[in-house]
């Protein structure tokens, strides 16, 4: 026996209806809820990974500003060790420099001292034995001996007289 | 005539009948005479093919690595969450499952007829029953979200004169939703007998043993009655399930359109 071809069973349309909710479950059952259990996973993993990923990131941040300051400081640490070596360096210098100019002029200035002296003494000298020399030459021409302490003023007057022509 | 008989299969056949499906057996329960048809049994079939077919995609699922297999259990179930999610909003995602269903059934039920048998959705009780189920979740969704005052009040809306119209339209979405489902498959499937029919005539006329014409002609035109109806149909009609249900209540906050 057959149906019509545009016929209304109430029997199908109730073995259709068991069905479709049985094929509805079963597809839950063996194909949603598994498949949405394993989505739900690799969700929860990817975005584990992205947290890990970003404190990571985070970190290295972290490291990388600490590692930029301290190297800061050290450069600044290394200049101001530069800057107070070549101050010391160059007051340490000036000192010598200082040290050797004074020197200098103190060497200089015996030496002049020294020449002074030297001269005074030739001078001294040299008046003393023109002197000597002037009073034998005014007794050889007045023939007769001249009293040196009489004539002191006399003699010095002529010395200083040649002094003054040298 | 013939130097040796040909089978009587392989002569194409010899009359067209457009009738329903078979009955199998009658029972009586509670004097309701309830028939057990070819449609039912080629019904679990169908179901048969799809549940084993979801058991064995979703073997050895991993989270990592997946199989081809998992890939396309994955891809299939995120497009179809997808469009749920998209023509209905987040709110009807737990609906996801009944129109994958539908889908299913209704494109393996028609494709069934490939083998040679007939179409599961060549049968208006089938269509019906689905299209009833439709029905069945836009009352309750207007009710729930309307009241039974409210969807009492929609028939007489916007003037008491509309009530017959409205009680129409009403009755004619499901029903437009199965005669349209059927009526292109079960067409589909008068008009491929048809041209069997018509080319193994055809043959005979030309004094052809074996019917050699109804061999490659019918497959193009397979490909549209059988192939791409077959998919359209079963798309139109969860289409319309969705849009009509989710049109029932009020809009979902967030707009469905995402993506």
């Amino acid at each position: 026996m057959k149906l019509g071809f545009l016929s209304i069973d109430t029997g199908t349309i109730l073995f259709t209806l068991a069905n479709t909710l049985i094929l509805f479950f079963g597809l839950k059952h063996f194909l949603f809820k598994p498949v949405n259990r394993i989505l739900e996973e690799r969700q929860t993993a990817v975005d584990q990974t992205l947290k890990d990923a970003e404190d990571a990131r985070d970190r290295a941040e972290t490291a990388e500003t600490t590692y930029q300051e301290k190297l800061e400081q050290v450069k600044e640490e290394s200049a101001e060790m530069m800057r107070s070596a070549t101050r010391r360096a160059q007051k340490r210098s000036d000192e010598i420099i200082a040290q050797a100019k004074a020197e200098a002029a103190g060497i200089l200035q015996q030496n002049a001292e020294e020449l002074e002296r030297e001269k005074r003494r030739a001078e001294q000298e040299l008046r003393s034995e023109v002197s000597g020399l002037a009073v034998m030459v005014a007794e050889k021409v007045v023939e007769r001996e001249i009293n040196p302490q009489d004539h002191a003023r006399l003699i010095d007057e002529f010395i200083d007289s040649v002094g003054d022509v040298q | 005539m013939a130097l040796f008989a040909i089978p009587k299969v392989l002569q194409g056949p010899e009359e067209l009948n457009v009738e329903g499906p078979k009955v199998i057996k009658t029972f009586e329960i509670f004097g309701l005479k309830i028939n057990f048809t070819e449609t039912v049994v080629l019904e679990w079939i169908v179901m048969a093919v799809i549940l084993l077919g979801a058991f064995l995609l979703t073997r050895n699922l991993k989270v990592r690595k997946v199989s081809k297999r998992q890939a396309i259990a994955e891809m299939a179930v995120e497009a179809i969450t997808n469009l749920v999610r998209d023509t209905m909003g987040k709110r009807w995602l737990w609906f996801t499952p009944y129109i994958a269903t539908v889908f299913c059934f209704s494109i393996f039920g028609s494709l069934i007829s490939l083998l040679g048998v007939r179409a599961v959705t060549s049968d208006f009780s089938v269509l019906l029953c689905w299209a009833a189920i439709t029905f069945l979740l836009i009352t309750v969704t207007k009710i729930r979200y309307g009241g039974v005052k409210g969807y009492l009040k929609g028939f007489v809306d916007p003037i008491p004169v509309m009530l017959p119209i409205n009680i129409l339209s009403e009755v004619s979405t499901p029903t437009a939703m199965a005669l349209r489902h059927f009526g292109n498959i079960a067409g589909g499937s008068i008009i491929m007998g048809l041209i069997y029919y018509g080319l193994a005539n055809l043959s005979r006329i030309i004094h052809l043993q074996v019917p050699v014409l109804t061999v490659g002609i019918p497959a193009f035109l397979s490909l549209y009655f059988d192939l791409f109806s077959d998919f359209m149909q079963a798309f139109i009609f969860i289409m319309l399930t969705m849009v009509f249900i989710s049109n029932a209540g009020p809009a979902d906050d967030e707009t469905p359109q995402t993506n």
